[in-house]
């Protein structure tokens, strides 16, 4: 536990300085994951101690992110005026997101493959 | 008199403390994640919609400024860079699953990526949102720790963005089904691709929900969406609002 600890913050440090001094338009976490899968690459493998943290933060994702969440408190009467706007350009937005992904992904897939897949 | 006179003196000293903060966000989730498993999953149900809704009446009601919760809460708060980037795992998992279908993969999270930004910003401004709220909507499509790091570099709201990004993957995991219906998708690894880009997380966790082909394609959608939005959007929003 530990130990997959130390791996995750000695990574989101090293995110952090490159993201200060080279990469400035890149959040250091963000850094730090590519960074992560690099090395889950050459060493070609996760270690469990890693793993169990990675899973225990995938579980109860969601809480992390109540904290700035509740600053909408602070937004309260802007989100009211505009409500109509947020709401439509959402819904839409949306539904043409998954649409449009959905769409190129299956016409660029060989259509052979289909028979394929049932082995 | 005197019992009233010490319970106010109580409330002073836990409402100073970060131990208040801390107890109703746990505990305020741990409602939401109990509304959620009891309504079997519901995505309408999201326990992080429940926590946040839970949460900003209960300081409101006890006239607790934003600023003195985030005070106590931002130890949750801080763990999201380290989330972040445990995101490695699962994307380095769901890598073996890339091979022979790179290509469409990576077109289709183009596509997709740019078709969210395009249509939210040109929608919400049509209508009439002023430039802090439209800006707030590049990143949505985008898992929200990583949603929120892209908003701070581009110097729009966090807050904001969690917001419609939460509010986008509840409305993308409940109409996802209807959508590839509509379309005639049958394959699992396609469906559940679409929804990671589209509704990230918590379209995610529908996706593993329904079917775990869907599920691991979904979770790499997620994980490639936002290493790729974390590099592209900065340059996109720039390129539209300079």
């Amino acid at each position: 536990m530990i130990s997959g600890l130390v791996q995750i913050l000695l990574f989101q440090s090293l995110g952090e300085i490159l993201s200060k001094f080279a990469l400035p338009t890149l959040p250091g976490p963000v850094i730090g994951l590519v960074l992560l899968i690099a090395w889950l690459v050459l060493r070609k493998g996760i270690n469990t101690e890693l793993a169990l943290v990675a899973d225990g933060f995938s579980q109860y994702f969601g809480l992390l992110f109540v904290p700035a969440a509740v600053g909408v408190v602070l937004f309260l009467p802007q989100l009211k005026a505009n409500a109509l706007a947020i709401i439509s350009a959402l819904v839409v937005s949306v539904i043409l997101t998954i649409a449009t992904s959905a769409v190129v992904v299956r016409f660029l897939s060989p259509k052979a493959s289909k028979g394929l897949n049932h082995e | 008199m005197n019992e009233q006179h010490s319970i106010v003196e109580i409330w002073v000293y836990l409402s100073g403390s970060p131990l208040f903060a801390l107890f109703i966000t746990l505990a305020a989730y741990q409602i939401g994640l109990w509304v959620y498993k009891s309504s079997k999953q519901n995505p309408l149900a999201n326990p992080v919609a429940i926590a946040i809704i839970l949460v900003a009446s209960m300081i409101q009601y006890v006239d607790m400024p934003y600023s003195t919760y985030f005070e106590g809460a931002q130890f949750i708060h801080f763990l999201l860079g380290s989330a972040t980037v445990s995101l490695a795992i699962p994307i380095y998992r769901g890598l073996s699953s890339l091979k022979g279908r790179a290509l469409p993969l990576l077109a289709s999270l183009m596509a997709g990526g740019l078709a969210s930004i395009f249509s939210a910003v040109n929608i919400a401004k049509l209508l009439g949102a002023n430039a802090s709220i439209t800006g707030a909507m590049y990143p949505k499509s985008v898992t929200a720790p990583i949603a929120m790091g892209i908003a701070e570099r581009i110097g729009v709201s966090p807050t904001l963005t969690a917001i419609f990004a939460v509010t986008t993957g509840i409305l993308g995991a409940i109409l996802a089904p209807f959508i590839f219906n509509a379309l005639g998708m049958k394959e699992w690894w396609q469906r559940g691709y679409a929804i990671g880009i589209g509704a990230h997380g918590i379209g995610t966790s529908r996706a593993f929900s329904i079917h775990p082909e869907a599920g691991t394609y979904a979770s790499l959608a997620m994980g490639m969406n936002g290493v790729i939005s974390a590099v592209a959007i900065p340059f996109l929003y720039h390129l539209f609002n300079k």
